[in-house]
């Protein structure tokens, strides 16, 4: 395989990228303005209202539809640079995300996500290695799944296997069950949410703290609530989820430690020689600083006032980097691969998954008040 | 061996520099829609930002406004959860302008209902280098 | 005549192409596919940190050398034991059916042994026999995994 010139990469981006772009702005232009006025079931913007179908879960039924459908299960290689970029257009919306704070509302805020995350995190890990145990499964893999099923997901899974020395191939069903799971909640949640007349205050905390993955808390709390503004379920899940984020070097720290704590020290080859620091510098998520960073400008002042045209604009542009990314986001889920998850990962994290999504929605529904707290 | 088995990461080389590309990506995109706001943008349409019901209007066709003055207030229902409670109740919200600048129409008269982001309240200029 | 064995962990595939390519006297050859996908498999995921998906692509680039070595070696015995000359291929590809279509299409097979569930890679989450025999050249054999 030759190398290619940085040139040929970047155009190598353009197809699938004009691919991701062209959708949303037929979804936007056409296809949700169409979905508002269409009248199911005697009502008028019932699938908007009541299914959630905004331009957000739109986009990424898109993205599964290319994948799936048009694409035959696999992206084809014309797009694959191309689809690539959704991480990029993500991580910009998150850290554009920032400024929908001051500094002041995201430590009040925060401590509360502090709490409940950590909370919810080492009851997750406990449960997993209970359980884990219980069923038999291997030591490597109990690590895998408690980092996944307690903090972040996939990101979790994939820092804490090479520490833990898991089989690939049983990170490849912890991935598709975590995925498949996810996936799920993304769809069910938003119907949950408006079922019990949830406040965005509610329906973000519990989110962020009830699933899963971290790669579909966004998505999530945008599905129920579409509008970027300080107050809504995206600008309260956003800030669990940079919680959740922060903390996975921490957690696979924890976790690879008490993994290779009962292991022959040959069959954990990075135990001997890990450290926190060493774990942090590499799994800290540097985005994050950019999102800092934009809470800071706008605390600040210097991105307009609130309610200005200035912000309105600024919140437009961050929504269609969003919208970009979440098609892309979209054709990663293949269900012939979710499917075939299964095994003992599928259990522990079905059973593990379901539990921290009922807990969480029960805490949340009798500990944390409607009343938005900014 | 080669590197054949691993695989590749579109453009960047780790996630180290994707999540710096991102910031730099951020940093153009608010620099681009600050400075379009700032000096590009020949004229604001303000809109409401709540459905609700004009009250009154401040302000005239060419008249020039400083940075806080009031522009118009509104009449809108004000959702919120007041122990558990969703209460809606009737808010007046006052408007003022978020820059020097001059009024070059007006599109609504006392009385009006508008509809979030759609009616053109307002038509303004504003002075060169500021946020409106 | 000509075999094309397509390796993974199975033993019993492995014996019965042995034996199949003693009993007609054919050549055989045993192609191991190194999976690439993995950089596809995780690419949705935006949180990971700094080198941490470095890290596990070679991790896993690893794991896949490792398994290349154990499996091209499990089969090698085989042969020798029954005193079989035989080709031994690798290939890479983001999608290992891919890799072995390819192969049949170059190398002329009459017929191609493979296990199922085929579990060579991310093929775990994935239906290799239906994408190979959809496009298969040749005779295809399943051979079942001993459970």
């Amino acid at each position: 395989m030759e190398e290619k010139s940085s040139v040929a990469k970047v155009l190598a981006i353009v197809p699938g990228l004009a691919v991701m772009i062209g959708t949303l702005f037929l979804l936007r232009t056409y296809v949700e303005p169409w979905m508002k006025d269409a009248v199911v079931f005697g009502q008028k913007g019932w699938l908007v209202q009541v299914l959630s179908l905004n331009y957000i879960l739109l986009s990424i039924i898109a993205g599964i539809i290319y994948r799936n459908v048009f694409f035959g299960g696999k992206i084809p290689d014309w797009a694959e640079a191309g689809f690539r970029t959704t991480r990029l257009f993500i991580k910009s919306g998150v850290i554009m995300l920032g400024c929908l704070y001051t500094l002041q509302k995201l430590a009040k805020v925060g401590s509360i996500a502090i709490l409940l995350i950590s909370t919810f995190v080492f009851g997750t890990v406990f449960f997993v290695i209970w359980y884990g145990k219980r069923i038999g499964m291997e030591r490597s893999m109990i690590g895998v799944m408690g980092a996944s099923c307690g903090v972040c997901g996939v990101s979790a899974a994939v820092a804490t296997a090479p520490g833990v020395n898991a089989k690939p191939s049983e990170v490849a069903l912890a991935i598709a069950t975590i995925l498949g799971f996810g996936i799920m909640t993304m769809f069910i949640s938003p119907f949950i949410g408006k079922a019990l007349s949830m406040s965005d205050y509610q329906f973000g905390a519990w989110v962020g703290t009830g699933i899963l993955n971290s790669g579909q808390v966004l998505a999530t709390c945008l599905a129920f609530n579409p509008t970027f503004a300080p107050g809504t379920a995206v600008a309260y899940g956003e800030i669990w989820n940079v919680v959740r984020v922060i903390s996975i070097p921490f957690v696979v720290f924890i976790i690879t430690t008490w993994a290779c704590k009962a292991e022959a020290a040959e069959s954990c080859s990075t135990g001997s020689q890990m450290s926190l620091g060493k774990v942090f510098k590499d799994r800290f998520p540097i985005f994050v600083i950019g999102f800092f960073g934009m809470t800071a400008l706008s605390s600040l002042g210097w991105l307009g006032a609130e309610g200005s045209n200035t912000l309105h604009l600024m919140r437009e542009v961050m929504s269609w980097i969003f919208g970009i990314g979440l098609v892309g986001q979209g054709a990663y889920i293949d269900f012939r691969e979710l499917r075939r998850a299964g095994g003992k990962p599928l259990r522990v994290g079905l059973v593990a998954g379901t539990l921290k999504y009922v807990v969480a929605l029960i805490v949340i529904m009798l500990f944390v008040s409607k009343d938005a707290s900014f | 061996m080669s590197d054949k088995a691993k695989g590749k990461m579109t453009v960047f080389k780790t996630d180290r520099h994707e999540d710096a590309a991102a910031m730099v990506f951020v940093s153009l995109v608010v620099i681009v829609v600050l400075t379009y706001m700032a000096y590009v943008v020949p004229t604001v349409t303000i809109k409401p930002s709540q459905d609700g019901k004009l009250v009154s209007i401040a302000v005239q066709t060419d008249q020039e406004v400083k940075k806080g003055d009031l522009l118009y207030t509104f009449e809108y229902k004000d959702k919120k959860f007041v122990n558990g409670q969703l209460e809606e109740k009737l808010a007046i919200k006052e408007v003022k302008a978020s820059t020097n600048g001059k009024v070059l129409s007006v599109g609504v008269k006392e009385g009006d209902v508008l509809k979030k982001g759609k009616n053109a309240i307002l038509v303004m200029d504003h002075e060169k280098g500021t946020l409106p | 005549m000509k075999i094309l064995l397509a390796l993974d962990d199975s033993a019993r595939a492995m014996d019965e192409a042995v034996r199949l390519a003693s009993e007609r006297g054919a050549g055989l050859t045993a192609l191991f596919v190194l999976d690439t996908g993995w950089s596809v498999y995780i690419g949705s995921d935006f949180l990971l940190g700094s080198t941490a998906r470095s890290k596990f692509l070679e991790y896993t680039r690893d794991d896949e050398y490792a398994q290349e070595r154990a499996t091209v070696e499990a089969f090698q015995k085989r042969a020798q034991a029954a005193g079989l000359d035989c080709i031994i291929k690798t290939a890479t590809a983001g999608r290992v059916p891919e890799a072995i279509l390819a192969e049949l299409a170059e190398g002329g097979y009459d017929t191609l042994i493979m296990s199922q569930p085929f579990r060579r890679g991310l093929e775990v989450m994935r239906d290799a026999a239906t994408q190979v025999l959809k496009k298969a050249p040749c005779d295809v054999l399943f051979v079942r995994r001993e459970e």
